[in-house]
């Protein structure tokens, strides 16, 4: 997964689980930027009666680098209040909720959104309602236009959402992790003597009809770089992204109020910049504390980008297909394109008309030139589909990330650093075998993107 | 969702946050976590009552965190206040209240917070 219960510790907090980042130059508003950072992930649409929702005890934050150190010169702060009008019933809702302000809706969230800028701190709003999550046709009739009201306007010109939506990330997360399989390829896998793949198969998506919890902005790019913007090629076109939750230090059980006891200063607990970075590349020793730190700290997990562990699996799990990536892996040859995709941006002179390197501080973010405008024609391939709009300049809700990523690993991509390499014929078409069209909700053409969310009534578990 | 016309708060968000909710009882409660070299204290206090921690070194908290935590707890009412007995014998401690965190090395509270939790 992008980063679904990615590491030990965070696969038993889910509400403080990041799970996808997203940040594009939004495509019907194009001097905005819209960021978007999904929890809660793998949300089984009918689970009441206590629907899935935001914790009140975390402290939700969308980071921004404009200056290049891995460091966030912006960050925007999300904080929960979870109200309870009646609590001597057990329904989630006692009839139908048709506005934000319903009766009838028993347990509802509310959210604070403040911006810090060299320390000081700016309320943008308070008592931002959310939507409820969509329970069905007699519960949360017009779901669409009732999640729609929860689109909040703040000052600037910036709109916000948050709330339960459609996972909008695809992968066949269980042929994946079953050893590599890829099922499109899956007779070409070595399967450890068992043959049980005879041809090739449809890839599954593991996400569809899954939901996520949501925290979408969308601000006027002017509020996001350091300066004004001149074009692509001006470094200062370039902000870097990621997002963390973080916890207070103590939590105790207060067995005699039932309820927990939170007190202490803030220590960060999950983090996400790239799809798949702390998933796929770093091991599992370390993933816990990859979580803990800031992307100017990523210097130690460089080796794991250059050197990944997935380029030296694929060979071996597919015996004959990758046989210059074998060889390349062999020679131990630092992969500069992957440490370039993934730590510090593509320099310009590499991809025509394109650049998103921020400097040579390592740092895993998402990196967005946002000189570059949206795609009339998007490619979800991204870069590597000729689409200069989509991932790795930073990610839109429907890229084909992991196929990007697999390609890149595969070793499609090292040619932008080493032109005498002549990649595997697999690595251009190696994939899961889905696309954003695995996505049986689709997507939004409008803010915030992700489609709205499947219904507990007609979602079988 | 683009029909920013009908964004906004809940119409009147401070009667929302009036809701009814549970509130932390106040409580004087000392909770050791045994007689070993390391334990927790927990305690529930109002402000004034921690001189001691109130002219402590606290780092800036995030914001909106400084006045309400979770199960809408007020500061001004009664903050939850841990201390993490790190090690009897030197009395090193770490105290937690609000968004701050203090180091102490108090040998004597130290003794008698092991005492209380024999």
């Amino acid at each position: 997964m992008s980063s679904h219960r990615e590491a030990p510790e965070i696969s038993k907090d889910p509400v403080a689980d990041s799970t996808d980042v997203y940040a594009f130059v939004s495509p019907d508003q194009p001097d905005t930027v819209t960021l978007v950072a999904n929890y809660l992930p793998l949300q089984g649409p009918a689970g009441g009666p206590n629907f899935y929702e935001f914790g009140d005890d975390v402290l939700y934050e969308i980071n921004v680098d404009n200056g290049g150190g891995g460091r966030a010169d912006i960050i925007y702060q999300f904080r929960f209040q979870t109200l309870l009008r009646d609590p001597d019933t057990f329904l989630y809702n006692v009839g139908p909720i048709e506005s934000l302000t319903s009766p009838n809706w028993n347990r509802r969230q509310v959210y604070t959104v403040t911006r810090v800028q060299d320390g000081k701190q700016q309320v943008l709003g308070s008592g931002l309602a959310c939507p409820p999550c969509n329970i069905g046709p007699l519960s949360t009739p017009s779901y669409a236009s009732l999640a729609g009201a929860a689109v909040h306007a703040l000052p600037g010109g910036i709109s916000v959402f948050a709330g339960q939506r459609a996972e909008g990330f695809y992968v066949d997360l269980g042929a994946i992790f079953d050893l590599g399989d890829l099922r499109p390829f899956e007779q070409l896998h070595a399967q450890y003597g068992l043959n049980v793949f005879t041809g090739p198969a449809p890839g599954v998506n593991a996400t569809a009809a899954l939901n996520v919890h949501s925290i979408a902005l969308q601000v006027p790019i002017s509020q996001l770089t350091r300066s004004s913007v001149t074009g692509e090629a001006d470094p200062a076109a370039v902000i870097g992204v990621w997002t963390t939750a973080s916890r207070q230090r103590v939590r105790l059980w207060d067995a005699d109020n039932g309820e927990d006891v939170n007190c202490g200063p803030f220590r960060q607990v999950s983090r996400l910049g790239n799809p798949l970075f702390n998933e796929v590349l770093v091991p599992l020793g370390k993933k816990d504390l990859w979580n803990s730190l800031p992307p100017y700290d990523d210097k130690q997990f460089a080796s794991y980008v250059t050197n990944p562990e997935l380029a030296g699996l694929l060979p071996a799990l597919y015996p004959g297909v990758f046989p210059n990536l074998a060889a390349l892996v062999k020679s131990g040859a630092a992969r500069a394109d992957l440490e370039a995709i993934l730590l510090t941006g593509i320099p310009a002179g590499i991809v025509p008309g394109f650049q998103n390197n921020t400097g040579s501080v390592l740092a895993d973010m998402l990196r967005l030139n946002t000189a570059i405008p949206p795609s009339a024609n998007p490619n979800e391939l991204g870069i590597i589909g000729g689409d200069l709009a989509g991932f790795p300049n930073g990610r839109r809700v429907f890229d084909d990330v992991v196929t990007i990523e697999l390609r890149a690993i595969a070793g499609a991509t090292y040619p932008l650093v080493d032109s005498k390499y002549t990649p595997d014929a697999a690595a251009g078409e190696v994939t899961d075998g889905l696309t954003a069209s695995s996505v049986p909700s689709g997507y939004l053409d409008q803010f915030p993107y992700l489609g709205v969310p499947y219904s507990g009534f007609s979602t079988p578990s | 969702m683009s029909d920013h016309s009908q964004a906004g708060p809940p119409a009147d968000p401070a009667a929302a946050a009036a809701e009814p909710q549970r509130h932390l009882s106040r409580r004087s409660m000392l909770r050791g976590a045994g007689a070993s070299a390391a334990g927790l204290a927990a305690l529930a206090v109002a402000g004034p009552a921690v001189p001691a921690l109130a002219s402590a070194s606290r780092p800036a908290a995030p914001a909106a965190t400084g006045s309400r935590v979770a199960g809408g707890r007020t500061e001004s009412v009664s903050q939850p206040l841990v201390v993490h007995l790190r090690d009897v014998q030197s009395g090193e401690m770490d105290v937690f209240a609000g968004t701050s965190h203090t180091r102490l090395r108090d040998p004597d509270l130290a003794a008698r917070l092991a005492r209380a939790a024999r």
